[in-house]
């Protein structure tokens, strides 16, 4: 914690860009033209979003090339990003952060340290799909560990993963009712007889 | 340590000879003469015709850590193939921290992976921290540290014990217990809990430590280090034990990459990485230790239930030794940084990620300027850690399943959040 | 040496020694509640106390119910440790149905007894495990205290005492499918 901290919740300068996100960017904007929709290279958080027809191509890409190697799925996260505004659709966005156990890392990341820099080589892979419609492909037969994290963004947003063949809930039971982590989700008042309604004070 | 043998299936219980109706040739005692065998065969092939049977363990049995539930097909002994069922245990931990406070929520992230609280307080308080632009004082992230190791250290020795527990052992589990209570009591006197702290707070730490404590803590790590050889003649130098584990639930590199299994399984494997070394977080750049990883000069094979269980021995000492370097190179100072009184960090987003006892604990944290969480993602490390079996234990015995589990350590507290 | 039904008249000192007089109800609670044997049902957090309290330091056995049963045939005190979801709930209420007469229930943990911290936003947990199986002693804390899984076994071998040892009928309907 030796930098000087830059005041509470601005992001962090230009100055800052991710090596490896920057060198999977260069990677899909050569490799894959079109794929990538949208980017931010620098802060604490970079990002890559891409199309979601592009993001097989993209993510197997990127786990294959021998300069990026990002062999394994971290994590997939679902986001509701609901309409706030009128000319606004409501979206569900899908997080892909992608990891490499085969790269060595490089000195310059240890050498940035600071609290609004990313100094942890993971990349961030993103898809917004309309919410009417949230279907995404599957990633299962690129990264065998994905089944399991596109059960539970399904079960608990909604997100729907083609591709697949039928896709079982995990976390809920088979009949629970909705999508729980949706911002517009109400608690059921019960579930098979059992309430489910706080009791009064609280 | 010598390489240990298994013991070799004879022909007739392998699998592939013993199916429906098929008149069976290898090892059939031949009853009277070679003629009688002849007639015999197709009556002794309907007499061992087998079916799959498909059961269930768990979610209540003393062997799965918890509320697992892991239906099995399986040929006798043989699995053919299993798939858990989880969620049993979820308790909308990624829904909470959408709808309560950031302080509120910190509490319940103690819960996912219940016997490494501290470690998971320290990666969601950093997610925080990052998101809103707080700095935490050095002294502090030193806190932090010991804790944690301590918390792993207790960790690694509760894994240690159920293990042998989960193969029949019972006296590892009742030592371990003896300075388990040490380290519950130490952990107790600085946070106010025994298993569940909130003592890692979002800016620092609740509470600075007293010279009384330190005294404590020198005694625990003193206590372990002496016990620590102890155990591991109870367990690893156990000819039942090696036979038992090694060469068995064998998960390799590629098993671990693909599914995304971390922490001591992936070391176990080959794989030498440790996030405290490799892509550090808090003060952990500032220790020199190891990293204890799978190899092929220890019993067994690499990436089997031996080398998980050697690492998380070897892990233990080398808690011991970040402990001691963190306890000489801690500076005075504050405890905790300068939190606002109501946390509204900008509209962005976190990623981080921290070594917990089980493997990489990470955090995905969107925030909206709003007192609360927009998403707080948590990754559980045994959520991967367990959907491995669905492919490395196939065609295993059913006595070695229960081996291949109990040797990925897995707490269901944070497979279902 | 008890002698519950008044003094034995007219017996020989020496046999007055060796011979107790009392109900058979009596015995049988007496062997009931000191020689319970839970099931070792730990769903969360709070199973790691019970665990702690089964070990060497608080060591439940010394009170008569240190021998966990995998099986719910064959136990007779279910100590439900840990968070109750809406997933395990017909599985909590399964294994009490399989258990035999007379059987006592210790809700062990904050989440058990009402639902705990989980009460207000966790829509997946069943606040508080008597919605799905009659309770006798509710043992709150997050987790409790070994002592305090103790003191709950000592009040449930307490009420086992006082009131006899019959199984505890449902108070609340159990509305479990």
């Amino acid at each position: 914690m030796s930098t000087t901290p830059s005041p509470a919740g601005t992001p962090a300068p230009a100055a800052l860009v991710d090596p490896v996100t920057e060198r999977a960017h260069a990677l899909l904007a050569a490799r894959l033209p079109g794929v990538v929709v949208a980017q931010e290279l620098a802060g604490r958080h970079p990002w890559i979003r891409v199309t979601a027809a592009g993001l097989r191509d993209a993510l197997r890409l990127l786990r294959d090339d021998p300069t990026t190697q990002l062999e394994c799925c971290h994590l997939i996260s679902g986001v509701d990003w609901p309409a706030r505004k009128p000319g606004e659709t409501a979206e569900l966005e899908v997080v892909y952060h992608l990891v490499s156990y085969a790269l060595p890392y490089d000195a310059a990341y240890k050498a940035r340290r600071g609290p609004q820099a990313k100094n942890d080589p993971w990349v961030a892979i993103k898809v917004r799909v309309p919410r009417e419609a949230p279907e995404v492909p599957s990633v299962m037969d690129l990264f065998t560990g994905a089944d399991w994290h596109e059960r539970e963004t399904y079960d608990l947003l909604g997100v729907r993963f083609t591709g697949r063949g039928f896709v079982p809930r995990i976390l809920l039971p088979e009949d629970w009712p909705g999508y729980p982590l949706r911002k517009d989700w109400e608690t059921p008042t019960d579930y098979h007889g059992i309430p489910i309604v706080p009791p009064e004070g609280l | 340590m010598s390489e240990p043998t298994r013991p070799t299936i004879p022909a007739a219980r392998a699998p592939s000879l013993v199916s429906g109706g098929e008149p069976h040739h290898a090892s059939v005692t031949p009853v009277g003469g070679v003629a009688e065998v002849h007639e015999q065969q197709p009556l002794v092939g309907q007499d061992l015709r087998t079916e799959e049977l498909v059961f269930n363990m768990g979610p209540q049995h003393p062997a799965t850590h918890g509320v697992l539930r892991v239906v099995i097909k399986s040929d006798g002994e043989f699995v053919q193939g299993l798939q858990p069922h989880i969620g049993n245990l979820h308790r909308c931990c990624e829904k909470i921290g959408e709808s309560v406070p950031y302080y509120q929520w910190i509490p319940y992230v103690d819960r996912m992976d219940y016997l490494a609280a501290m470690c998971n307080e320290h990666i969601a308080c950093m997610a925080v921290e990052k998101a809103a632009g707080i700095e935490v004082p050095e002294r502090a992230e030193y806190c932090r540290v010991i804790v944690a190791e301590v918390q792993r250290i207790l960790s690694h020795l509760f894994a240690m014990g159920v293990y042998g527990l989960d193969l029949g052992a019972f006296t590892p589990f009742l030592h371990q217990f003896r300075e388990r209570e040490k380290g519950l009591d130490l952990l107790d006197h600085i946070s106010g809990g025994r298993l569940l702290y909130h003592y890692v707070r979002i800016g620092g730490v609740k509470r600075d430590f007293t010279q009384e404590w330190l005294d404590e803590l020198e005694a625990f790590l003193a206590a372990v280090e002496q016990r620590l050889p102890e155990y591991n003649t109870l367990l690893l130098s156990n000819h039942i034990f090696q036979q038992r584990t090694a060469g068995v639930g064998v998960i390799d590199r590629s098993a671990c990459v693909r599914w995304g299994v971390t922490g001591p399984a992936l070391r176990a494997a080959g794989v030498d990485f440790d996030v405290r070394r490799d892509a550090p977080y808090g003060v952990y750049d500032r220790f020199e230790f190891a990293v204890p990883h799978g190899h092929s000069g220890i019993a067994g094979v690499v990436g089997d239930c031996f080398q998980r269980h050697w690492v998380r021995t070897q892990e233990v000492e080398q808690s011991l030794r970040i402990v001691r370097q963190a306890l000489k190179q801690m500076p005075q100072g504050p405890v905790m940084g300068k939190v606002p009184k109501s946390l509204k960090p900008v509209a962005g987003e976190v990623y981080v990620r921290g070594e917990n006892p089980r493997g990489e604990l990470a955090v995905y944290m969107v925030t909206q300027g709003e007192d609360k969480a927009w998403r707080a993602r948590c990754r559980g490390p045994s959520f991967s850690n367990i959907a491995v079996i669905t492919e490395t234990a196939k065609g295993t015995l059913l006595a070695d399943l229960v081996a291949a589990i109990g040797s990925l350590d897995i707490v269901l507290g944070e497979v279902d959040r | 040496m008890a002698t519950l039904d008044g003094p034995a008249e007219g017996l020989d000192p020496e046999l007055q020694q060796s011979i107790i007089l009392t109900k058979v109800d009596w015995v049988k609670d007496w062997g009931r509640r000191n020689a319970l044997w839970p099931m070792a049902f730990g769903l969360a957090c709070c199973a790691m106390e019970m665990m702690a309290t089964a070990a060497t330091k608080y060591d439940l056995d010394r009170f008569g119910a240190g021998v966990f049963r995998a099986s719910p045939r064959q136990s007779d005190l279910m100590i439900v440790a840990g968070t109750v979801t809406h997933k395990m709930a017909p599985r909590v209420k399964r294994l009490y149905d399989q258990m035999p007469d007379p059987k006592y229930v210790i809700a062990m943990g904050a989440c058990v007894v009402g639902g705990g911290p989980y009460v207000k936003h966790g829509y997946h947990v069943v606040q508080g495990v008597d919605l799905v199986v009659p309770v006798d002693v509710y043992l709150p804390g997050c987790p409790p205290r070994p002592e305090a899984l103790i003191d709950a076994i000592r009040k449930l071998q307490l009420r086992i005492l006082q009131r006899g040892g019959a199984t505890l009928p449902a108070r609340r309907q159990a509305t479990v499918a």
